[in-house]
């Protein structure tokens, strides 16, 4: 699924992100906020979760 | 709650001792110290004094101690001051956004800092300049000495004040007199060895600075370094203890909470922890509305919206950030307090 989070400032898209990964096993987050790269690096250690960094603000999110 | 009011910022309040001074001092030390008025030559005794109680305390020769009126001044003199044609500036991911600024115009070369704060030095060469943090002031982790590196060193102590001895190699060294709870607008500077230092700044002599500073500042922030060092000696077992408490309680306490290194690995009176999924700004707001002032790396929280770059280079989570500073008059009750306090916030917030 696809989660636009462009224009949202931290915690919010890890939040969205975290609720969205519950029912699907891959994300494809959009997210601009300077915080959310560094946030993904330790959420994804956190959780368990993977991450791939699609282009500036697009990120391929996989469960666990 | 709401009764006490504990302060955890890295603003920590003037030392009673430096503000008992300082109004004497204002009164003694204004005359220039290098003429010859019976009022200069106090102010010279002043002076000397001063540069007595640092050198002592901070492991320097008397003639290597210089004050400056920025502190922030010191990160380029230290870094340029030692730069040639030839060098290459090597500096930490996680060294203070001064350093970046002055790396901006430099050769320069960014070292990564691992999660737990490890850094891996480079040999270098002998033309080559290292900014060496000893003590970061966001996570408190102390860094290990850079033996390995065979150029010239700046120490950025700015964080650390005298908890943390110089390393035996060095060059030039910076410290902040708010780190010991002296006045603002002080900085402690040492050139180890004059011929290997150039003066950055526009200047008459290349070996001397010329940056004016008040003495009386200098005399109080002397003053509450003595003060300081005698209460954190004093502390330090307490200090200790509290911030292995607030370890324990977060991890026993929370799900999902980020700590930024060990207690073995960080000074034992700051400490940074982020919660997963909470809002800083929320935080910080509701700690205050209950008595408890703290600071945050977040961005939420921070005046440029950026996140912590501290936090962000060590791959710690940055939003949900606290950083506390347990001043030595910080007691048991306060960290008890300011505990209740945290579980009942992070729980609501997160409902």
């Amino acid at each position: 699924m696809e989660l636009d989070c462009r224009g949202m400032r931290c915690p919010i898209p890890i939040i969205k992100l975290a609720q969205a990964i519950k029912v699907h096993p891959e994300v494809i987050l959009m997210s601009d906020d300077p915080a959310t790269e560094p946030d993904l690096v330790a959420w994804s250690r956190m959780t368990g979760h993977q991450f791939n960094k699609l282009s500036e603000s697009t990120y391929l999110v996989q469960k666990k | 709650m709401g009764s006490i009011t504990a302060h955890f910022q890295s603003e920590s309040p003037l030392h009673p001792a430096a503000r008992a001074f300082l109004a004497d001092a204002f009164d003694r030390g204004w005359a220039d110290p290098t003429k010859i008025h019976e009022d200069s030559r106090q102010a010279a005794h002043l002076q000397n004094e001063a540069k007595e109680i640092f050198a002592a305390r901070l492991g320097l020769k008397n003639d290597q101690v210089e004050f400056l009126a920025d502190p922030a001044i010191g990160f380029h003199l230290g870094i340029s001051g030692l730069i040639t044609t030839d060098s290459t500036l090597f500096h930490a991911a996680t060294d203070r956004s001064e350093v970046f600024a002055v790396a901006e115009g430099l050769s320069a070369k960014r070292l990564a800092t691992s999660i737990t704060g490890a850094i891996h030095y480079p040999k270098g060469g002998s033309d080559d300049v290292l900014a060496w943090q000893s003590a970061n002031g966001e996570t408190g982790i102390i860094t290990a000495h850079p033996d390995e590196f065979i150029g010239r060193i700046f120490v950025d102590a700015t964080a650390s004040g005298d908890l943390i001895a110089l390393p035996e190699r060095w060059n030039t060294a910076l410290w902040n007199s708010r780190s010991w709870q002296g006045p603002a607008g002080l900085g402690v500077f040492a050139v180890k060895d004059r011929s290997a230092w150039r003066n950055p700044l526009p200047h008459v002599d290349a070996a001397r600075l010329n940056t004016g500073y008040s003495l009386p500042l200098a005399m109080a922030s002397a003053i509450a370094l003595e003060a300081f060092a005698r209460e954190y000696q004093e502390r330090q077992f307490a200090l200790t203890a509290m911030n292995a408490q607030i370890r324990e309680f977060l991890i026993n306490e929370f799900n999902d909470v980020d700590i930024a290194g060990s207690l073995d690995s960080t000074l034992p009176h700051l400490l940074s922890f982020s919660f997963l999924y909470i809002d800083a700004q929320m935080l910080v707001s509701e700690l205050d509305r209950r008595g408890f002032s703290i600071d945050s790396g977040s961005a939420c929280n921070s005046s440029n919206m950026e996140p912590s770059h501290v936090l962000a280079a060590m791959g710690l989570l940055t939003h949900g950030n606290v950083r506390l500073n347990l001043h030595p008059q910080i007691t048991e009750d306060d960290v008890a307090s300011f505990l209740i306090a945290l579980k009942e916030v992070v729980t609501e917030l997160r409902a």
